[in-house]
């Protein structure tokens, strides 16, 4: 017996042996073997899943640093301060790059490879499998398949096939002698199903390529009534989109509640498209996706106009992305009437011999004018107020946020500290006879917060504001600053100024990925996949049924929990009693 | 035992010896199929189809041409570049129906490619509308390309801006194209021969911020071009 062994042994290593030999000697078939190899899968699958950890727990090359070496090398000085002397090896086997690398394409193709040709290797035989199944089995297999049931009695074929029709078994009987043989087999497609969760790999895959090379991004940030291009100008594909009406929705409380852009697209010149677009809803065109990314309420649509010639010189949407300290001041008088109450625009540098200030003009209904300005005093900006004369009684104090005092017959609340949108514009055409040494234009808009019906759509919530146009304020032209509400222009120089508008800005992000075509395709198989190996599993039953006794044997996944149902089945076929049930499951 | 398993199927020899109807086969293999390629077809022609905005009242198609022959100089390439002859094209113009670039043979010649979106484009133009006020007199034409928008966004842009030379509309951007455009604005400076003289990509900037727009003109960049293809000479 130990000798028999040995000698099976024996040749058992020789076979092992020969298939190695056969493989060193044809590399096609060793690739072919290594490819099919479960295992080998398995490993890839889990490499991918491994870098692609790798990839999210170190930082990536942003993409605008992506192939310019001297702004890689740049991008990779402060990384030394967290890998210190890895750095440079790290960059250079590609862990700041994982996937651009070309060992991860080389991986990800390895992985396809692998995938579809498990696939080509499974399929004609689960083909034959579903098309052409195994009906008759040896008999010592109903003693040793995975789930299995048998009885003393002989159960009556004609009821047990009954049973089986019942629960959808497609049922052929035939006898062999005494003995009646039953196959049955139940949503034999079914066994496609694991072919279709290895083929959403492939699928994925491929999404993952086709993204790389095929995918679309731009932003544009343009302001209501402006146009711009998607494309680079040489492609004569050209889409251009026009913003009509970018709006912010707020609560009273001033949070962002939505924003929204009322958009044209044009392709050629031709309007192809009239669309709105949010943040979750984005307007398509051609596959291409335009999605709202950022709002931007302050800006002001500002001309210039010569007026020999009447020509425009320059129109432009300004967006006034700086801050200028813009204090809420009310004022009234010994009756308690309300003389000023508003964000004052500060425009003029004031000074009153002993500092100089932020500050500007104020002009009382009664004609007596007061310098208002903020003072900064040990980093606290304070309000000063100074009535211009001669007065015994002239006014004059200084205010912190909140205060209140009264002097020459006024009383002065500093309601608040707060900002105006400002910018400093160094374009904007000076008039012919303007000092060119002077600062550039300084511009102020006012009257615009988040939330009111003209800066966007919602309530407003700053009183100051409320029911007043937006204002914007321009020094640096004149002497004096120009305060312009929209649609009113001033002439300065042979130059007329003019206050198009407040306008509003949206970001818009242009996004095109024909690879979600794909993720979409690759997330169903797996669903369908799922569901069918999940809630339809094919199931195999076959019977041998003699006078001597019956037994059933099954072949299902492990999850099926067969034999119970082969019992039940039994029960319905006539046996009153459980003799041997067994799932090796 | 098998014999009998496999002559319950039912798809057995029954069906394979079923006799096909005469025609049948034909019209599956080879009519249908040929509809389906031809509805297929039509649909693709439908939407290729040059639509009557990119065609010129005279019928031939607006983009680029082939410059006419007698007005080729010898041993000088069309590309456009310096030292090489201005490449021919027909646009709409928006104001007198079409240009053909190589009418204005004879003439010194600013081409500038521009855009409404194109903020330089818009902080340039007074400045070229100021220069042809000036040069007119002396023959000097301008030649505003608009790239790939709609002829009334062109139009009232340039009405607005006091454009009193000739805008054409790039539509496709064939032209631009065939310019090798690689951003806005580009200018190229043609002389009177039809050689470009030289080409200025990116704006013309008033020299001195402070300056007004009119008052730089006299002393910039746009100016000392012009003034080269002004004195530029005629083809023999």
């Amino acid at each position: 017996m130990q000798a028999g062994k040995a000698i099976g042994g024996g040749k058992a290593s020789v076979a092992v042996l020969g298939r190695a030999a056969a493989l060193v000697l044809n590399p096609l078939r060793a690739v072919w073997w290594l490819f099919t190899n479960v295992r080998f899968g398995t490993v890839l699958l889990a490499l991918l899943a491994l870098i692609s950890l790798v990839g999210v727990a170190i930082p990536q090359l942003p993409v605008n640093v992506r192939g310019d070496s001297v702004a890689e090398a740049q991008w990779l000085v402060p990384k030394e301060g967290t890998y210190g002397f890895l750095t440079d090896p790290m960059a250079a086997v590609g862990l700041f790059d994982v996937f651009h690398t070309f060992w991860f394409a080389m991986l990800l193709a390895t992985t396809v490879a692998s995938t579809g040709a498990y696939i080509v290797s499974r399929l004609p035989g689960i083909w034959t499998s579903i098309t052409r199944p195994r009906k008759r089995v040896p008999d010592r297999y109903f003693e040793m398949a995975p789930s299995r049931y048998a009885t003393a009695e002989a159960l009556d074929p004609g009821r047990l096939e009954t049973a089986l029709k019942r629960q959808r078994y497609r049922v052929e009987r035939y006898t062999e002698g005494e003995v009646n043989y039953l196959f049955a087999d139940r949503f034999a497609w079914a066994q496609l199903g694991t072919l279709l969760t290895h083929a959403a790999v492939i699928v994925f895959i491929l999404s993952a390529v086709v993204s790389r090379m095929d995918a679309f991004e731009s932003g544009l940030f343009l302001a209501e009534g402006s146009t711009l291009p998607v494309f680079p100008v040489w492609n004569t594909e050209q889409i251009q989109v026009e913003l009509i009406d970018a709006v912010g929705e707020f609560s009273l409380d001033g949070q962002a509640l939505d924003y929204r852009s009322e958009m044209v697209i044009y392709k050629n010149g031709e309007e192809v498209k009239r669309c709105s677009s949010t943040v979750n809803s984005p307007c398509s065109y051609e596959g291409y996706r335009f999605f709202q990314a950022a709002y931007f309420g302050f800006g002001a649509a500002v001309q210039v106009r010569d007026t020999a010639t009447g020509n425009v010189l320059y129109r432009e949407t300004l967006a006034l992305v700086d801050r200028a300290p813009s204090p809420r001041v009310l004022i009234q008088d010994a009756d308690g009437r309300t003389l000023v109450d508003e964000k004052l625009v500060l425009t003029d540098d004031l000074d009153t011999g002993d500092v100089v200030y932020r500050g500007t003009l104020i002009e009382l209904p009664d004609e007596r004018l007061l310098t208002v300005g903020l003072e900064d005093i040990g980093g606290e900006r304070r309000l000063a107020i100074f009535e211009v004369g001669e007065r015994l009684d002239s006014a004059a104090l200084v205010l912190r946020e909140g205060e209140s005092a009264e002097s020459g017959g006024l009383k002065v609340i500093y309601v608040k500290a707060s900002m105006t949108p400002a910018a400093r514009v160094a374009d904007l055409p000076l008039p012919p006879d303007a000092d060119p040494s002077l600062a550039a234009p300084y511009l102020q808009i006012s009257n615009v917060v988040y939330g009111t019906n003209r800066a966007s759509e919602g309530t407003a919530t700053d009183v100051s504001v409320k029911d007043r146009p937006p204002k914007l304020t321009i020094t640096g032209l004149a002497p004096q600053a120009i305060a312009l509400e929209p649609g009113e222009s001033a002439e300065v120089g042979g130059y007329e100024y003019s206050f198009l508008g407040q306008r509003e800005f949206s970001g818009i992000n242009v996004k095109r990925d024909r690879s979600n075509y794909l993720v979409w395709a690759g997330a169903g198989l797996i669903v369908v996949g799922l569901m069918i190996t999940f809630w339809v599993p094919r199931r195999r039953l076959w019977a041998r049924i003699s006078s001597g006794g019956s037994a059933l044997a099954g072949q299902a996944p492990g999850h099926a929990r067969y034999a119970e149902g082969m019992q039940r089945l039994a029960v319905r076929a006539g046996s009153e009693t459980r003799e041997e049930t067994q799932d090796d499951d | 035992m098998a014999d009998s398993i496999d002559a319950s199927r039912g798809d057995g020899p029954g069906k394979a010896q079923e006799t096909p109807r005469p025609g049948r086969g034909f019209l599956r293999r080879i009519v249908y199929p040929l509809a389906v390629i031809a509805v297929i077809a039509g649909v693709i022609w439908y939407l290729e189809r040059g639509d009557d905005g990119s065609v010129s009242p005279s019928g031939e198609r607006y983009g680029p041409v082939d410059m006419p022959a007698e007005l080729r100089l010898p041993d000088v390439k069309v590309a456009p570049e310096e030292g090489a002859m201005a490449p021919d094209f027909l646009l709409e113009d928006i104001d007198r129906g079409e240009l053909r670039l190589s009418d204005l043979r004879g003439k010194p010649l600013i081409i500038n490619f521009w855009a409404t979106w194109c903020a330089p484009c818009r902080k340039e133009m007074p400045q070229f509308v100021e220069a042809y006020n000036k040069y007119k007199g002396e023959g000097l034409e301008i030649v505003a390309v608009n790239l790939q928008e709609g002829k009334s966004i062109a139009s009232k842009f340039a009405d607005d801006y006091g454009m009193d030379f000739t805008v054409a509309v790039d539509r496709d951007g064939e032209v631009g194209d065939q310019y090798h455009l690689l951003g806005l604005p580009t200018t190229y400076f043609v002389g009177r021969d039809g050689v470009i003289q030289s080409v200025f990509t990116g704006p013309f900037e008033a020299e001195e911020r402070g300056t007004s727009v009119q008052g730089a003109i006299g002393a910039s960049e746009l100016e000392q071009r012009i003034e080269e293809i002004l004195a530029s000479a005629e083809a023999p």
